[in-house]
């Protein structure tokens, strides 16, 4: 009991954020419900970016309808390569990436052989919603396949690595290199057993990582150091997260995005609940980092300024980078 | 976000006042027992009047009977009688019976039957009484006595109250040759009264006889003789006896006055005898007996008003926010994991019809069963909906087949299983299997066993059957509740698996 109250304590002075602290104070504060199915359903979210003008992966086409799933040949052409989403699924559930196609079938990223059949069910498995959030009918989306930038292929496996960036109030005040392992199947979300390794805000350089709620530094799979790996094009990535706080409203997010090899940093999705562990990632706590975000905030609406996302980024480059350095 | 705070505060601190108050006030000022094993004393006071009738002459018995204008509460009262005209008239305070018949002969017995209880009482009517009268005239040698005694009286007291228990210790003193004379040999409590009564009306001080049962079981009693005086405001209880003042809680006034209590017309050897006995009975039993019988209906706005089956339903529902506010603990506190939020609630209430043991291995056995089933359904790639209606099929398949098997092995449990769990148990087995594909195996496991550990906490906490009745006799207490419920909705702590879920933090 006592031994519970020493964890509390120094967790506390850590400004490391749970659960229900996240829930009250920054979900729930910051997040507008009726905002909610910009960034639920990928489709919408996908549209506003087009109209913002933030790059995202190309959208073949969408299947609403059972009806429609004849029309998946057309929508797919003769690309050799694409990826079947379900638009409001969640943590990476029924997504099937095709990597290649030989004769009538499809080969997945992971080798699997698949029927056009297969395709079909998986599918009309999106549409009757057994992977969407709340169990009704949902859409399917065929977009364009990420290819990840080379940099990634020494500590990652299978896969897309993506970039994981906290946003308050369009400030980025956190982020995270996600890497996919064999235990979580090519999946980058950290619960299935992926790796979060965290990135200094203002270099893009990584740091230490977590991997199942323990701090890690080498890569389980490919046993190579996750750390100090410089991220290409980071202020990029930075503007593009700092840039969807205007895109969808809401105003506590975790912007994923991808390094694609041809086309640069892409929004893959946005997250109204991004999970805490990031924290343990970056071995660093989001309270106080949050409460310098709202002090800022407070300070410029006393003085009538809105801050332009490059601004934003500036500000929170300044204070929250250079973590490194900071501590040698 | 302030003002926000400040808002929900004062609603908190309202609805736990509120919530309070007013179970306060059920309890301390209505008086509903806060446990339902608490018992009340029930007294069965039964009179015997046995006389014999003169043949051919109409018989009048008349007796008194107590007022019930105290702090008892008759639940019943009966005169039990053949062949006899019964009636019941007030007179001063009293009240009388009057047994009638034209005609009887030989040995007559006649019953009086009180029950009642001492709780329940409503306000007491404000006392009246006489503050004067007359002295009763007195000559010769008495006169003297009587002055003689009244000089030391008068000067060891201070009021009417000292004055009369003076007056009573001076005139149990049989060794005075004064008070001797005044007995003239007669040293009965009776005798006693009169002589006080004599002293007493020489300073214009009025007394009453009171004639009171001891609530006491089992013993031969006759009624004991007190006496008492208005003061102006109440009335001052005296033993003849010993001058001791203030009557014992244990007696009851059956009449006040100088008359006995039967007289016979048409009869001889008259004889009554009293017998009591206690017996106890279920407080809020009694509660809703008494309401019956007087007129403080404090039970019609409560939950007691409602139907029996009503009541029922409602023994059940009231007690569903205390299986609720279980899951918000275990969730936000504590940081369990369940399927779903109120699925464990709704698996408790399904606890309820089964048997907690019992329960959990039908459950298990069922959802084991039943994902074996959906995981082979899943090569089936059918539908959701489709998929869910075989799932739930075969789930009442299976509670057919234990319900049947177990009764043939005679384990009638087996057959307690109500309509409701089956849909439960299909939402169970489903939501289950996608955690299992979504998470793995072992994530659906862990998810499992915390929501039937939610349930079962659940389930014994709701059916204690103290909290099950305090709850629904206070229904208030709700409201305290939902205090604490809006309280832990800006709860902003950790969760108690979060200490280690973070512990990497503390690894330096």
């Amino acid at each position: 009991m006592f031994g519970m109250i020493k964890t509390w304590k120094a967790l506390q002075a850590k400004g490391i954020m749970g659960i229900n602290r996240r829930n009250a104070d920054y979900v729930l504060k910051y997040n507008k419900r009726h905002l909610y199915p910009i960034v639920d359903d990928k489709i919408i979210t996908k549209e506003r970016a087009i109209l913002a003008g933030i790059h995202v992966p190309e959208m073949y086409g969408i299947i609403e309808t059972e009806k429609q799933i004849d029309k998946l040949p057309q929508i797919i052409g003769d690309r050799p390569d694409f990826v079947i989403k379900p638009a409001q699924g969640a943590g990476g559930d029924g997504i099937l990436v095709i990597a290649d196609r030989f004769e009538d079938r499809y080969r997945t990223v992971s080798g699997k052989i698949v029927s056009h059949e297969e395709l079909e069910h998986q599918i009309s498995s999106i549409l009757t919603g057994l992977y969407s959030l709340g169990g009704h009918r949902d859409r399917a989306l065929i977009e364009y396949r990420v290819t990840p930038d080379q940099i990634f292929k020494s500590i990652s496996y299978e896969g897309v690595p993506d970039i994981r960036i906290i946003v308050l109030m369009g400030y980025p005040v956190m982020a995270m290199l996600r890497l996919p392992t064999r235990q979580s199947g090519g999946k980058a979300n950290l619960h299935q057993g992926a790796i979060g390794v965290g990135v200094d805000m203002a270099t893009g350089v990584t740091l230490r990582g977590t991997w199942l709620n323990n701090k890690i530094s080498k890569h389980p799979d490919t046993t190579n150091a996750v750390d100090g790996v410089q991220l290409p094009n980071w202020d990029g990535f930075m503007k593009l997260a700092a840039g969807c706080y205007e895109l969808c409203g809401l105003g506590y997010i975790g912007v994923d995005m991808v390094l694609d090899q041809e086309k640069g940093p892409l929004i893959l999705e946005l997250n109204a609940r991004p999970g805490l562990n990031i924290q343990i990632a970056n071995d660093c706590g989001l309270t106080h980092r949050a409460h310098a975000v709202e002090a800022r905030i407070a300070e410029l609406t006393a003085q009538g300024v809105v801050e332009t996302p490059e601004e934003r980024v500036k500000f929170a480059q300044s204070l929250f980078g250079n973590v490194r350095k900071a501590e040698i | 976000m302030r003002s926000l705070t400040l808002h929900l505060k004062v609603l908190i601190a309202i609805l736990v006042t509120l919530g309070i108050l007013i179970t306060a006030y059920q309890i301390f000022v209505v008086g509903i027992p806060i446990t339902e094993d608490e018992t009340d004393d029930l007294w069965n006071i039964d009179a015997k009047v046995e006389f014999v009738a003169t043949p051919k002459n109409p018989v009048k018995v008349q007796m008194f009977v107590p007022p019930l204008s105290q702090d008892y509460v008759s639940l019943n009262e009966s005169f039990i009688s053949n062949n006899y005209g019964v009636s019941i008239n007030r007179v001063d305070g009293n009240r009388k019976v009057t047994w009638s018949a034209r005609r009887v002969s030989g040995n007559q017995t006649l019953y009086y039957r009180l029950v009642l209880t001492k709780r329940y009482s409503g306000e007491k009517p404000k006392a009246k009484g006489p503050i004067f009268r007359d002295s009763i005239a007195v000559e010769g040698a008495e006169k003297i006595a009587a002055e003689a005694l009244m000089a030391p009286i008068r000067q060891h007291s201070a009021d009417i109250e000292t004055f009369i228990s003076e007056t009573i210790k001076r005139v149990n003193n049989v060794n005075d040759d004064n008070v001797k004379l005044l007995l003239a040999g007669d040293p009965s409590t009776t005798n006693k009264a009169k002589t006080i009564e004599l002293l007493l009306s020489i300073a214009h001080v009025p007394m009453e006889r009171v004639h009171t049962i001891r609530l006491v079981a089992d013993q031969p009693q006759t009624p004991e003789l007190w006496l008492r005086s208005f003061n102006g405001t109440d009335w001052l209880y005296f033993s003849p006896e010993t001058g001791e003042q203030g009557l014992p809680a244990d007696r009851l006034v059956w009449w006040t006055g100088d008359e006995n209590l039967v007289s016979i017309e048409g009869g001889k050897k008259l004889q009554v005898r009293f017998s009591l006995n206690n017996s106890q009975m279920n407080a809020i039993r009694l509660a809703k007996l008494t309401d019956e019988n007087t007129d403080a209906d404090f039970l019609e706005y409560s939950l007691y008003g409602l139907p029996l089956q009503t009541q029922q339903t409602f023994m059940i529902m009231v007690m569903i926010p205390i299986g609720v506010l279980v899951i918000l603990v275990l969730r936000n506190l504590i940081g369990l994991q369940t399927l779903g939020t109120f699925t464990p609630v709704l698996i408790a209430l399904a606890f309820r019809e089964m048997q907690l043991g019992y329960g959990i291995a039908l459950f298990t056995i069922i959802t084991a069963l039943g994902l074996s089933l959906r995981s082979y359904l899943e090569h089936l790639k059918l539908q959701m909906l489709p998929r869910l209606s075989v799932v739930l099929t075969f789930v009442v398949v299976l509670i057919a087949t234990i319900s049947l098997l177990s009764h043939k092995l005679g384990l009638e449990r087996g057959l307690s299983v109500a309509l409701f769990p089956m849909v439960i148990l299909t939402m169970t087995i489903e939501r289950l299997s996608i955690t299992w594909e979504e998470r793995g195996g072992g994530h659906a496991m862990k998810v499992a066993i915390g929501t039937l550990f939610a349930a079962s906490l659940a389930h014994l906490l709701m059916t204690v059957p103290e909290l099950n009745y305090f709850v629904f006799t206070f229904p208030a207490v709700l409201l305290i509740l939902v205090g604490f419920m809006l309280a832990m909705g800006r709860y902003r702590g950790y969760r108690l698996t979060e200490l280690f879920r973070f512990k990497a933090f503390l690894k330096d």
